[in-house]
């Protein structure tokens, strides 16, 4: 069954919309959107992007959502998803650009943001939970787990640790293959 | 000339920014020096805009400084290069990913990497909790009055309630924001 584009399109600007706080949460959007209530991919496609999109240059939000518009419809797919994505905030800044002053001296402004940057930990924490079950399968993938963790606590940069998990990748694979010849 | 300038200027941010958002930034602050496009107070104003708009931060501070440079068209110039290495990125590694479906290698590499992204995530959310609710940076600057009770309270309902449903996360935001202004209900009056 082909996806429609108009709706990859509709979808694409709805997540556009309500990603708030920070590229991350397009994370549970995606799985919210794509895969719970479309059955267009599985949860661990989605995580896929999301590594592939923070090893790819740019910005994670829109690579994730090109990388999971590509794989639903290919080139056109991978476009209409980032027309999608970009349309609500591009709107909503050339709207607030005129009234910027205004808008920093809000004060219940920055209550919404700050109720929303509580909620926003929550919408992280239930996707590294739901991910957790087809990516931490045995003890070698909780270690990593463990470690790229606490790099990352101590600041090494996302991008390094992603490249090293793929540098590792490739050598492990040489590994097990020479020790069943 | 300006939009040719612009156009390259965003390319190169695209090509060469890795990571967040926040990645951005230091090619908006050497843009700021080198052209008269906007000033540094103007660039720290567009961030706040950005950040509290939807959408990446990145993104947004690429749109809101096309704008002021040259207007709407501007803009659309600044977004749209922006993204456009990533594209090209996007199509190559997506037919990678076709050609070497259910290689063992790829499988490897993924075995490996979704482990990886996940704890990234996790890490974000940990350092999240502790910069929002419970503002604790350094072990030494550990204070029991720095810590936003009401933020931490907001936090406890709202895990107890995930844990128990299982809701849109329109929901979850909706319900922040609305809790954010009626745990400050004062400042409605200040």
């Amino acid at each position: 069954m082909k996806i429609k584009l108009s709706e990859l399109f509709l979808v694409c600007v709805r997540i556009g919309a309500l990603l708030l706080g920070g590229g991350y949460v397009i994370v549970p959007l995606l799985v919210n959107e794509f895969s719970e209530k479309r059955n267009w991919l599985t949860r661990e496609e989605i995580i896929d992007f999301y590594a592939m999109g923070q090893c790819i240059p740019g910005i994670i939000a829109p690579n994730t959502i090109m990388l999971a518009g590509y794989k639903l419809r290919g080139k056109t797919g991978a476009f209409c998803a980032l027309l999608g994505l970009t349309l609500a905030p591009f709107v909503a800044i050339l709207a607030l650009a005129s009234f910027v002053g205004i808008l920093l001296k809000s004060v219940i402004m920055n209550d919404i943001f700050w109720g929303v940057n509580v909620a926003i930990i929550i919408l992280i924490i239930l996707t590294v939970k739901e991910v957790w079950s087809v990516s931490i399968v045995d003890k070698a993938t909780f270690l990593l787990f463990l470690i790229a963790f606490l790099a990352c606590i101590f600041g090494v940069s996302p991008a390094i640790i992603i490249i090293i998990a793929i540098i590792w990748g490739f050598l492990r694979i040489k590994f097990i293959k020479g020790e069943q010849k | 000339m300006t939009f040719l300038l612009l156009c390259f200027e965003f390319a190169k941010i695209g090509l060469f920014s890795f990571g967040g958002g926040y990645a951005t930034l230091p090619f908006l602050y050497h843009m700021s020096e080198v052209y008269n496009w906007f000033s540094l107070n103007e660039l720290s104003q567009m961030l706040a805009i950005s950040s509290i708009t939807p959408g990446p931060v990145g993104l947004n501070v690429a749109t809101f400084a096309g704008f002021k440079t040259a207007g709407i068209l501007g803009s659309l110039c600044a977004t749209m290069s922006i993204m456009l290495p990533s594209f090209v990125f996007v199509v190559i590694v997506s037919k990678m990913l076709k050609k070497f479906k259910d290689s063992p290698v790829l499988n490897s590499v993924m075995y490996v990497l979704r482990p990886v992204a996940a704890a990234l995530l996790a890490a974000v959310a940990f350092r999240l909790f502790f910069e929002s609710v419970v503002k604790f940076n350094t072990f030494s600057d550990f204070a029991f009055k720095n810590v936003d009770y009401k933020a931490l309270l907001l936090f406890i309902v709202l895990l107890i309630v995930s844990l128990k449903v299982k809701k849109d996360p329109l929901l979850y935001l909706a319900f922040g924001a609305i809790a954010g202004i009626l745990l400050h209900f004062g400042h409605i009056f200040a």
